[in-house]
């Protein structure tokens, strides 16, 4: 039976994979394909999917060894800069609320 | 996908009680709860301090949120290979 954790980064590894195999390289997110994965699954933690110079620096940013394609490993970067994002904004919260 | 990044960070905060960061008691506690299905040393006191040490990028004795990530993400890039691999066989 596996873990919450287990069952989380299954469900990352299975959005990638959902995205990455739709055009082009399979294994690997076009910027159309990233795009549409920000769109359709980020959709309250970013607003920045509807702005196309926003995608163009993300998938920059995350593209480190510059082949136009983002991969699994780079994905990973974006799944850690989002879980930073969102502890620090937990943390607020939990501030707000009096609990710590 | 929203749903399994706020479960990467609510199970570090519930194993870290809200702390900053994980002691060593905290993080041989999430290996075995999260992790036993696919690490075969989860269950090991030896290999669990082992992983922690080669984490521990800061060498304070205590694994961070950003380190927790390390893993995290070395662990899924592994399952990612292994599911490419399993596909391309069965091509």
């Amino acid at each position: 039976m596996p873990s919450e954790l287990e069952t989380a980064m299954e469900s990352l590894i299975k959005v990638f994979h959902r995205y990455a195999s739709k055009e082009g390289r399979s294994g690997t997110l076009s910027r159309r394909e990233l795009r549409e994965l920000m769109e359709n699954e980020l959709s309250n933690f970013l607003r920045s999917q509807k702005d196309p110079a926003a995608v163009d620096k993300i998938m920059k940013d995350l593209d480190t060894n510059g082949d136009g394609q983002v991969d699994f490993e780079e994905f990973v970067s974006l799944v850690v800069g989002l879980s930073i994002a969102c502890e620090q904004c937990y943390k607020m919260h939990l501030k707000k609320m009096g609990n710590m | 996908m929203e749903s399994a990044i706020k479960t990467l960070v609510t199970t570090f905060i519930s194993s870290s009680k809200g702390k900053e960061n994980l002691d060593s008691k905290g993080f041989k506690n999430l290996v075995e709860k999260q992790f036993s299905s696919i690490l075969e040393d989860a269950n090991s006191a030896d290999k669990v301090k082992e992983m922690q040490q080669g984490l521990d990028a800061n060498a304070d004795g205590k694994v961070s949120f950003g380190e927790y990530l390390t893993l995290v993400g070395y662990l899924a890039q592994s399952m990612s290979d292994r599911k490419t691999a399993a596909a391309a066989q069965s091509d």
